[in-house]
Parts: structure tokens; sequence; C-alpha cells
């Protein structure tokens, strides 16, 4: 592959003015550091015969004839700046002839003549620095205001109307062209495209907008016709001592501006330059998919908002759900990557390069926390959301922001997606495993406990069993009992609706649902379970102590696995002591450090752990129940059912005998106070 | 006229002691009931004459209970009437002259049945006072 470079390539970054022009004598090329000699942008120059630069134009016409037929000329001569002043040049002119010896154009190296006693700049060896960032504006559809302006400024304590109307003359002025420095410097990477046809407001600093709306006026409204006007502008953080000059130009309602200044960083422009294309190639290549979002006028929207004392944000956007729907009109993106187009299926950049709305059509909460966090002042927000493709895919995605930092030279905010449905669906599916094993456990449990809870359901019935056939002998008396039967009759109910709370029970251990998170009173899951476990705990003559003090806070759990744990925790501690002279389980409750956590303790009299064992407690299948009784899963499970809840369960020896476990509890309140503050 | 035979009844559960204490009287007889094994030692001195008692209980089980009285040298008369289904409590207490091994949900006749064993027919009511 063969790369071809262009002499203006080349030229852009030459020293010397370098100058082509076609055998007419118009310009054809003017490289950045004729614009930094004469002062006249190249927008204005191209197309431009040689005599716009020189007040001797007969003389001009003469010379030329002379060059085309000698072919080379060398010398000073005079020429014209914006402002009106003349330089001495010194310049050296070629005529480039074409293959068939007519000649094809003439290109001119120039730089200020020493002679004229001038000391070039220290910057003259960097043309970039001084470069102009040029624009040509339209303001023909503000003649109104123009007039309006003209008329106020006559007026005495106009200023705030004046300062008013100038902004909204650089609100209404529409982009014509703009050179390259001005669309490195403001445009964003927007490309010149993005910002033809813009309100000249939205690239424009704040800080200058008024000053420029009155060069505009002074430029539309002056006497001559080719005077020009300009201000030295205070550093607005691009430039540093910006110097605009404003003159109207050939076109009616139209003008052109040129912004000189360094930039505003202490590296070369040059460097930066450099370093801004690695940079950009990087971003490019990079596999992660960004976004460059241009928010400057939200910031500037949310500075206002904060005037008026507002804090809570997510409070004021909820009454101005509008102000959303600006962001998503307004905010534009400015530069998209390779792998931003790939992930939503656009055909090309141009696709995503819209407002950002189209980002956050499946969420659009995900876009209000965006503005929350920027009008917070964060440096950054993250959050899973999804987002949808251009072929109507709906991936799920983790959003990062980056801010741009406060003050910074440009408003730029960062977006990143990265596509974690495969992710997300994997966690789905572990969690899904998860809580089948958490079922499946249950399950056996219950199938454990199958004598006590037939022992359970089994009372009632012999109750009903009795009490009827006791009604039955009542009734066929020779004088039926009536009062009797009724009070026998009551009982029956009763009974077989505690049967049928029992089974009640048993089904929602049974049932497979997904865990929910619901305040709960402990004391009462507690009993709840015990009633799994009493009838196992008394055919064996298990001393069961509980110290249930006073009514402790709400926890938040799920109600069926807390029994879950608490009856695994209840079943451990019954095999602990079951084969034990001295039987007794203790179980307690408290809240030693108020309004924090519950912690749920059960302790047995057995022979405690063995420290090997003790160490690996809440590993899978770790077991020292006899083959065939118990799979060793009871208190990894419990353990991350504990955790899910946001607490955890502590094993340990007591002295001087059994062993303890406490199952740490997230409070309710504590919990939905930290979950606000994240 | 004979006195009415006294019966007594051991169980944990409420609803139980009271089911059964219904039919013993719609039969003509006299119940006394307790929630425990060592609540009805308490009260051992009076004058039952028979024992219908559970086995799973907290504190002290039915068989625990028939042993102590063995050992303290009564002969009451005992039915153990219960859901547990464990042939060796069922053996030490027919060892321990136990009247009858019943299991709930218990049919009324069979429990009369054995109550008329154990009390004696010429003892047995004719049925209650109207």
């Amino acid at each position: 592959m063969t790369t071809q470079v262009s002499e203006p390539d080349i030229a852009d970054f030459a020293s010397e003015s370098v100058v082509i022009f076609d055998i007419e004598g118009a310009v054809h090329y003017w490289n950045p550091a004729s614009e930094a000699l004469y002062g006249w942008p190249s927008l204005t120059m191209v197309g431009r015969g040689i005599g716009h630069l020189s007040t001797r134009s007969e003389n001009e016409r003469e010379h030329w004839r002379m060059l085309l037929q000698e072919g080379t000329w060398q010398g000073v001569v005079s020429r014209r700046t914006p402002s009106g002043i003349h330089i001495a040049v010194d310049i050296r002119q070629y005529v480039r002839f074409a293959q068939d010896g007519t000649p094809r154009d003439v290109i001119e190296y120039g730089r200020q003549s020493l002679s004229d006693g001038a000391v070039p700049g220290a910057d003259w060896h960097i043309p970039d620095r001084l470069m102009a960032a040029s624009w040509e504006i339209d303001v023909s559809a503000s003649e109104a205001l123009i007039a309006q302006i003209a008329r106020l400024r006559g007026e005495a304590d106009a200023e705030a109307q004046l300062n008013a109307r100038h902004n909204d003359l650089v609100k209404a002025a529409r982009i014509i062209n703009v050179n390259e420095r001005t669309m490195r410097l403001v445009g964003g990477n927007r490309g010149r495209d993005l910002m033809i046809g813009q309100p000249v407001a939205g690239f424009w600093p704040l800080e200058s907008r008024a000053t420029l709306g009155e060069l505009i006026v002074d430029a539309m409204t002056g006497k001559t016709e080719d005077a020009t006007y300009r201000r030295q502008l205070p550093s607005d953080g691009i430039l540093r001592d910006p110097l605009v000059t404003v003159w109207r130009a050939e076109t009616p309602g139209r003008i052109y501006a040129a912004v000189n200044g360094a930039v505003d960083d202490d590296r070369s422009y040059v460097y930066l330059r450099a370093s801004e294309a690695r940079y950009r190639k990087l971003v490019h290549h990079m596999p992660i998919a960004l976004w460059q979002v241009d928010a400057s006028h939200m910031g500037r929207i949310y500075n206002d908002i904060r005037a008026t004392g507002v804090t809570d944000f997510g409070a004021y956007l909820d009454e101005h759900p509008e102000l959303v729907e600006l962001a998503a009109t307004t905010v534009q993106i400015t530069d998209v990557n390779r792998a931003a187009v790939q992930l939503l299926g656009g055909s090309s950049a141009l696709d995503l390069m819209r407002p950002v709305g189209y980002l956050f059509t499946v969420n659009r909460s995900s876009l209000r926390n965006v503005m929350i966090g920027r009008f917070n002042g964060q440096t950054s927000h993250e959050e899973i959301t999804k987002i949808e493709t251009f072929d109507g895919r709906v991936l799920d995605v983790r959003m990062s922001v980056t801010y741009p930092k406060v003050l910074a030279e440009l408003d730029v905010t960062i977006f990143s997606f990265e596509d974690v449905t495969d992710r997300m669906s994997m966690e789905a599916e572990i969690r899904q495993l998860q809580a089948d094993f958490t079922h499946a456990a249950r399950i056996s449990t219950l199938g454990e406990l199958t004598t006590s809870i037939a022992h359970e359901i089994n009372q009632p019935l012999a109750a009903i069993v009795t009490n009827a056939e006791t009604s039955l002998r009542w009734l066929s008396r020779a004088e039926p009992n009536l009062p009797k039967v009724h009070q026998l009759t009551t009982r029956i109910v009763d009974s077989a609706r505690h049967a049928s709370d029992i089974v009640q029970r048993i089904r929602g251990m049974a049932a497979r649902r997904p865990p929910e998170r619901v305040e709960l009173d402990l004391n009462e899951v507690v009993e709840e379970a015990l009633q799994f476990v009493r009838h196992e705990l008394e055919s064996r003559s298990i001393k069961l102590s509980v110290k249930s003090g006073r009514r402790l806070p709400l926890v938040l759990a799920d109600r069926v696995q807390l029994q879950q744990v608490i009856v695994n925790l209840l079943g451990n501690a019954l095999d602990a002591v079951r084969n034990e002279p001295k039987r007794v389980i203790t179980i307690a409750a408290a809240d030693p450090d108020a309004r924090e956590r519950v912690l749920f303790t059960i302790a047995d009299s057995g022979p405690g752990i063995a420290p090997d064992v003790l160490a690996h407690l809440f590993e899978p299948f770790v077991t020292t129940k006899p083959a065939g009784k118990g799979l060793g899963l009871g208190l990894m499970l419990s353990n991350h059912i504990a955790r899910s809840f946001g607490g955890e369960l502590r094993a340990r020896n007591l002295v001087p005998d059994g062993a303890e476990f406490v199952v740490i509890l997230p409070l309710a309140d504590v919990t939905e106070a930290a979950s606000h503050v994240r | 006229m004979p006195k009415t035979p006294l019966v007594a009844v051991v169980d944990d559960d409420e609803a139980i002691r009271e089911a059964l204490c219904d039919l013993l009287m719609v039969t003509g007889l006299e119940c006394s009931t307790f929630d425990s094994a060592p609540a009805f030692l308490d009260n051992v001195q009076n004058h039952f004459d028979c024992l219908i008692t559970d086995v799973r209980m907290p504190g002290m089980s039915g068989i625990d209970l028939l042993e102590r009285m063995r050992a303290g040298g009564s002969d009451l008369p005992v039915i153990v009437l219960t859901s547990v289904i464990d042939s060796s409590a069922r053996a030490r207490a027919l060892d321990l002259g136990a009247q009858a091994w019943l299991t709930k949900p218990v049919a009324d006749d069979a429990l009369l049945d054995q109550l008329k064993a154990a009390i004696g027919a010429e003892d047995w009511p004719d049925g209650p006072e109207q």
C-alpha cells in the first residue's frame, strides 16, 4: 500500500508562510503559517485574488505578468493585515509548470521581513499556536435584533438588557463554516459537518458570548465595509488571552470572526495534537463501546438550579420530568468509537452522533441517574441498565459515566457501555441453581422431619376423630344433648384449622418460589420453625430453653429461608446432644448493639466441633454425621442464605462444652436507610 | 349405687385431653386431666381407676411415667395412647404391665373396650346422668 502525501498536508506543518496561487492569481491554498503571518484565516483567503493583500493592485498585475514569464521572483513586498496595518514580507515565488510547458500554478514562500525591524515571535516555530480559529457566521436572520441593540446602545442603564440581547444574537447566529483550528478547539471532534448550521452559541465559550455579540453588532452596523473590530478577551480555559477580530463578509448578512491566542496549555500545541491523535486512535480501537457527549449546556442549567437552593436533584427531577426529556433531546453525542457502532449494530459512527435520548429508550431512569450524578458533582456514575440496539435487541449493559472535571478545558462527558447480557444470564442461572439447591435442601430437611410432622398433624386429627365420635354418642341418645354437640363441633373446627395451619406451613417450606426480603419478627419465625422440630426434641427428652427477651426490631429476610436456617441449625444441635448425658439446646435472640443488627443464637451442650472441622464448617460436603445421614450442605446453605440477607453465620465452640451458632441479621429499617444512601 | 369410676388422662395436647374427657363423660365415667407426667405424679395418691397416657411429652415420657409408677408399687391399669409407632417402646410398656397400646386416632369402641377391661364390667356405668 502506498501513501500519498499531498503538498498542502506537508505545508500545514511548515513554519514559513506557504501560499499556492492559480495562474490567475487567486489563492488556492493558504497554510496555517500564512494565517499567523498575515492574520487572514485560510477560510477568507482561498479563492481570493492576491490583490486583496495589496493596496497597489496595479503593481500586482504587472508583477504577476512578469512572474509568469520569468518563472521566479524574490523580494520584499508590503501586505495588508485584517487590522489594516501593512507588514513587510520577504517572499520567494516559483512558477510550477505542467508537463506540456504551460504554467500550472505559483507557489510562494514568505516570512516577515527582518529588515522591517520586527522580531519574529518566540512562537514562530510553532505556527499552530498562533493560527487563528476562524468562523464564518450568518446573522441574516437577526436584522431586527441587531437594530434593536443599536437603539438600546443609546439608552441609559440598558447594560443588563444589552448583555442579554448580545447573548441572544450569538444564539441566533448560525455557523456557515469554520477552519480546522476552530474545529479542534471547540468542536469536540464533532467534525465540520456537524458544526455547520448549528448556533454559534453552542460552541462559543459562555464567558465571551456577549462580547462576540457586541462585535457582531459593531461590524454589521459599522459605516465602513472593510473595518475590523477586535477585543481582547479574558482567558477562557481554551485559549490564553484570546483576541477576537470580527469583520463583515462580502455576502450580505454574514460576518467573519478570527480568534487568535495561544492554546491554554503548557505543552506545545503540536505535541498536544500528536498526543490527541494517539489518544483518539487508542479510544477508537478500544474494545469497549465509548460515547463522547457534550452536556455543557445542561451543566449551566444545573448551575442555575443549584443557585436557587435545590439540593435534592432527584426530587427536583420528579417535579420536572421535562428536564430529563430536554437532556434526552438536546445533549449531543460528539464522538463514538468503533466498539460503540458495533454494540448497537449501526452502519457508521454518524448513526450514533445524535442526541443521547436513543441510549435510554428502555430505561429512562438511567438518564435521570446520570443527571443526578452530574448535579451532585460526582466524578463518575455506574449502573447496570438496558440498552436497545438498532435492530431492536435489548442488551443488559454496565453503563459507566465519567463526568468532566469542574472548570475543565472542554465539557466532555464519556459514556461507556459494556454488554453484560451473557454475564447477567449466567448470574441468573447461578441464582436459579442456588435457589434450586436451597429448595432441595428444604425438601430434604422436611424428609428428615417426616416423623415429627406426621405426629404434629396426627394430634389434631386424633382430637377430631374422638370429638366426632363423642358427638355421635350424644346425638344417638334418646334425648340428644345438643349444647354438648355444639361445643364438640366447635372443637372439631378448631382442630381442623390447626391441622390445616400445619399443612400450610409445610407447604410453605416445600414450595419452590423466589425468595423475597420482607420485614419479619424474628421471635415469630423462631416459633414457627420450632414447630417443625418440637416433637424431635420431646421424643429425645432434650431440654429446650428459649430466651427471647423484649420485643426485637424487625429483620429483613425471606420467611421460609430463615425458617430453613433455624430448622437446620436446630437439627444439627439436636444431633449433637442426642447421645449426651446432658441434653440442652438454648435459643436466644438479641440486638446487642441496638438498632444495627439482630443476633440469633443456637447453643447446644454437645461435644463441640473438632478444630479441623471448624475451619471448613461452611464449605460444601463437610459433615461429621455418619454416612447416609446428611450431605454436609446444610451449613453451607445456611451461610449462603444468611449472606443473601446481608447478614452472616458464625460458629464457635463453647467452654466447657458445646457449640454455638450465631445468625446475624440486618435490621429492616437500617437496611432501608443504607439502600437510600446508595 | 356404685361410685363412678375415675380415669386420669395425661397428654401435653389440650385438644386431645378435652376430647378424651368428653368421650369418657358421655360413657358415664369421671375424668381428671394432666398436661404432663410430673403433674400426674404429684396427684398419684388420688384413687384413679385407670390411666390413659401419651408417650412423647416434654419433661417426662409416658414410658418413664409407667416405670416410675411400677417402681413405686402402683398397679394402676394403664392404657398407652400415642401416635408413636415404636415397637421397642411398645414392648417395654407391655412388659411394665400396660393394659393396652393404642395408636391415635383411636376408635372410640376400641378405647372403651380396653377401659371396660381395665375397670371391670361390674363397675362399668350405664351411661351419663342426664
